[in-house]
């Protein structure tokens, strides 16, 4: 009797958790379409079932996800990964291509299977060489029954950021990744969008309170948003929720989320602009005519005037690190692991710029790391395997790793974990130069996490987390130019865990995506299946610039002065001549 | 530091004031060795106050006449060149090469003057006591200030061809690259000058006349390096679409693809390029080295060398037939 009721609690359980797991399912074929968002271009576009913008993905904690990719472009490969998703356990659903899967050729079909098990405010985008900003970037937003914050709003918008491009990428591409832009000049976007339009009404009632979910989906330029005659209060960044704090301007780098609660007046005497204005500072160049800023309004009144945006005298962003996030996790304080990243801007003998950690530029191995994880049993845990150009970190299981970012560039960088939010314990300003251990402010006692962060013009960094999400993880500049440009570490997070958790089922398509693109699924980072410590053939890239003379250099001037005094003996021989003739 | 010293200024300044010191010093000591006795004294002494004024305005008219020129064409400069700086540099580079090239080996026949100037004083003064015959006027004035017109007009002759080489070879330069290799030129040209007429040896001057000859060359060298330099620095920063020096001496500031070597420092263009210019005028040096600049350089000197084994053998050749 008792193993009966214990039989039919256990079905009525299952039949719970069952009713409880809800999958949700969307079925994106991608395509190219045309638009026009900023009115200034008609240009074709990578959309999903022939609309842009693409649908946002509404999920609830909990869910399970199931996203059929269907690639219809034609002429390039695509992939989609989830930005702020940590994956645990399916790090082969992250997307990046030749990291945790082979891209998706034209006309092949791929599924995304994962269940989404946090809750916040996310985007999704293709992770195929500098292709989302051509289109393929939308809202991934997860619902929390739970939320915290949930009695302070009355309804939720997502308001998503980006910059524009009349040109398509794979061009543009080309042209900054060039012996013609030695100084690795970004191209400048065209236009700002929110919404992927410009000159939004938001139609909000009187009294209420909404929460934006602000998302930067960008290629390159953070934005200064701000709500004319309104305070925002944060209470969410990149997927964590913070104590509610109060913000006048807030700066979203691309890749960043923030969700802000705004109070609307009690009256509708008049509407009010909000702008998300591009930081200049990251421009090369400003073109003459560029308009950095784009406009929506908050609509009381539909009937009233949309007021054009004042003038700011100054851009005055509140500081995310200054946030406390709402569980109160505390600093890690005893770090295992420490990983040291230089980062450069350099050339090389290409005559192209390239970005560097550590003096490497990252370039993608014949082989996606997960499959050589998963491929190469004990050797996994040997960085080596992983190539010459990949800048991998192996890191062992449940240890606090501690990231130390020094920005030897004069540019602000957005940089991005996979597979985790990082705890930010120390962000420098500018100018700092590199972290010294011994010499930095307090660490906060809570600090702000999330998966995103700016680091300063020539300043440094230090994050940490917590080793607990085994799977190969990037770590990379969010700019889409400078991931192209090389701005990638590859983070190996507990190989051995990993092989467990993985091995023999990655499933069918994917093995399918990597034999349609003639992509080798084993081996080390060159394909070597015998001797995972032999890298030859791998993928070759190019040398630094040799630094003063090199062996032709040296040819070249002992030439040159041989031939001077060859040609000057025989002047000398020459005008000596006569005299000699003369006495003789 | 701008760029103060041009050197192909200096040895042509140097030598045409040699050219003009060689015929005065012949002049002086022709009247020297002529009028010897005491009763000459008071003609003496006119004839070399004559000539002295005679080199002084000779020179003045120069200076004055090539600072307007140079300064008028710096002032035009300003203006029409700055937007293909590069362009203009390299043609005025070549143009500059030319014209040494083809006057350098003028150079080495200059200790010949001094016999061909010997005879046209000795022809101009017999005119002059033959001249009680011939009527008054040009003839007579001409033969009277023989020695004020002598130096004077020869003066102004070098001293114009020199106004028009210095510009023809230091085009493109800074005016202020100008005024101390002219005086320096100048200076020691007459010193030089000062020390053939004290009874210097014929052997050491042709040493001296080679030897600055060399330098002469191996500028125009450079200088035609450098032309190929620039056009195909123009062309790098037309495919960059900005101005490479802009980026320094690093990565960037040149085209790799032609690089046969580069050292990121000592470059002669920057900041006037400190001893790296001076190093750049007289050797052609450059710090970001092309093939074209190097095959130009060597193919230069060879041809050079070979351009003057010719003359050689054709000199013999005529020496034989005479």
């Amino acid at each position: 009797m008792a193993i009966l009721v214990s039989r039919l609690l256990f079905l009525f359980s299952l039949f719970l958790s069952v009713a409880q797991c809800v999958t949700k399912t969307y079925d994106f074929d991608v395509s190219w379409v045309s638009a026009n968002p900023d009115g200034l271009k008609e240009r074709s576009v990578i959309g999903i079932n022939g609309q842009w913008p693409i649908p946002t993905i509404n999920v609830t904690k909990g869910d399970q996800l199931v996203v059929n990719v269907k690639n219809s472009l034609g002429n390039e490969s695509t992939s989609l990964h989830f930005h702020g998703l940590y994956q645990n356990g399916t790090t082969h659903m992250d997307g990046p291509a030749q990291v945790s899967q082979c891209a998706i050729m034209p006309g092949s079909t791929f599924t995304y299977n994962f269940t989404v098990d946090q809750p916040g405010t996310y985007w999704y985008h293709s992770h195929v060489r500098g292709q989302y900003p051509d289109g393929l970037r939308g809202a991934f937003i997860v619902q929390d029954p739970e939320d915290p914050h949930k009695d302070l709003y009355d309804e939720e918008i997502v308001l998503t950021f980006s910059d524009w491009y009349h040109d398509h990428m794979p061009d543009l591409l080309a042209s900054f990744i060039s012996i013609a832009n030695p100084s690795g000049a970004e191209p400048v976007p065209n236009s700002a969008l929110v919404n992927e339009t410009q000159n939004l009404a938001v139609k909000i009632k009187p009294g209420k309170t909404y929460m934006f979910r602000i998302i930067n989906m960008g290629a390159f330029a953070a934005q200064y948003i701000w709500f004319e005659g309104h305070t925002m209060q944060v209470v969410e960044v990149d997927g964590v929720y913070t104590e509610p704090a109060d913000a006048e301007m807030i700066y979203v780098t691309v890749a960043q989320r923030w969700s802000v609660l705004v109070t609307a007046k009690n009256d509708t005497n008049a509407n009010f602009a909000f702008v998300g204005s591009m930081d200049e500072d990251l421009f090369d160049t400003v073109p003459d005519g560029l308009n950095p800023n784009v406009t929506g309004w908050l609509v009381y009144d539909d009937t009233k005037e949309k007021p054009a945006p004042k003038e700011i005298e100054s851009f005055e962003p509140f500081d995310d690190f200054d946030l406390v996030p709402q569980d109160k996790e505390e600093l890690y304080d005893h770090v295992d692991y420490q990983i040291q990243l230089d980062m450069k801007m350099d050339n090389l003998d290409d005559g192209a710029n390239y970005a560097f950690f550590n003096d490497q530029t990252y370039a993608a191995p014949k082989v996606p790391t997960l499959y050589t994880v998963l491929s190469t049993g004990p050797n996994a845990t040997n960085p080596e395997i992983y190539g010459s150009h990949t800048n991998q970190f192996v890191l062992d299981h449940n240890q606090v790793v501690e990231i130390v970012l020094n920005n030897d560039d004069p540019g602000k960088h957005p940089f991005h974990l996979h597979g985790h939010a990082f705890q930010l314990v120390h962000r420098s300003a500018d100018d700092a130069g590199f972290y010294d251990a011994s010499n930095h402010s307090a660490f906060p006692a809570t600090p702000m996490r999330r998966d995103t962060i700016l680091v300063n013009p020539n300043g440094n960094l230090v994050l940490r987390f917590r080793s607990d999400n085994p799977g190969v993880w990037l770590f990379h500049c969010h700019i889409e130019w400078h991931v192209a440009s090389g701005l990638i570490a590859t983070i190996i997070e507990a190989p051995l865990a990993l092989q467990k958790q993985l091995s023999g089922k990655i499933p069918q398509d994917h093995q399918q995506a990597c034999r349609a693109g003639n992509v080798l699924m084993e081996g080390n980072a060159a394909g070597n299946t015998v001797d995972v410590l032999d890298l030859q053939g791998e993928t070759s890239f190019p040398s630094p610039i040799p630094t003063g003379f090199t062996a032709r250099g040296i040819v070249a001037l002992v030439f040159s002065c041989v031939a001077a005094f060859v040609g000057m003996g025989v002047i000398g021989w020459y005008g000596m001549a006569p005299i000699k003739a003369k006495s003789g | 530091m701008v760029q103060i010293f041009a050197a192909q200024v200096f040895f042509i300044c140097l030598r045409e004031c040699l050219e003009t010191s060689i015929i005065v010093s012949v002049l002086l000591s022709f009247l020297a060795q002529t009028l010897t006795s005491e009763a000459d004294k008071p003609i003496y002494r006119k004839l070399v106050r004559q000539i002295w004024l005679g080199v002084i305005l000779g020179v003045a008219i120069c200076v004055v006449f090539g600072a307007a020129i140079i300064g008028t064409f710096y002032h035009l400069q300003s203006d029409i060149f700055s937007q293909y700086e590069y362009i203009w540099e390299g043609v005025f580079s070549l143009i500059a090469s030319a014209i040494i090239t083809i006057m350098g080996a003028a150079l080495l026949r200059i200790s010949k003057m001094r016999d061909k100037w010997r005879v046209k004083i000795a022809a101009a003064l017999d005119a002059n006591s033959a001249g009680e015959s011939s009527p008054r006027g040009l003839r007579f004035l001409g033969e009277k200030y023989a020695m004020f017109l002598l130096p004077f007009v020869t003066v102004l002759r070098e001293g114009l061809e020199g106004v028009l080489f210095i510009i023809g070879a230091g085009l493109g330069l800074p005016a202020t690259a100008f005024p101390l290799a002219v005086a320096c030129g100048l200076g020691v040209g007459a010193l030089i000058g000062y020390l053939l007429y004290r009874g210097g040896n014929a052997g050491s001057l042709q040493l001296f006349l080679v030897a600055s000859t060399c330098f002469l060359y191996l500028i125009a060298a450079g200088l035609l390096s450098k032309s190929v330099w620039f056009f195909e620095n123009y062309a790098w920063n037309v495919a960059i679409g900005g101005d490479a020096a802009e980026t320094g001496a690093g990565p960037g500031s040149y085209d790799i693809r032609q690089s046969v070597w580069h050292v990121n420092c000592c470059s002669p263009q920057l900041d006037g390029g400190g001893w790296w210019g001076v190093f750049n005028s007289i050797f052609g040096w450059q710090n970001s080295a092309t093939y074209g600049s190097v095959i130009s350089y060597n193919l230069y000197c060879i041809g050079v060398g070979a351009a003057f084994l010719a003359m050689y053998s054709r000199e013999k050749k005529a020496a034989k037939t005479e």
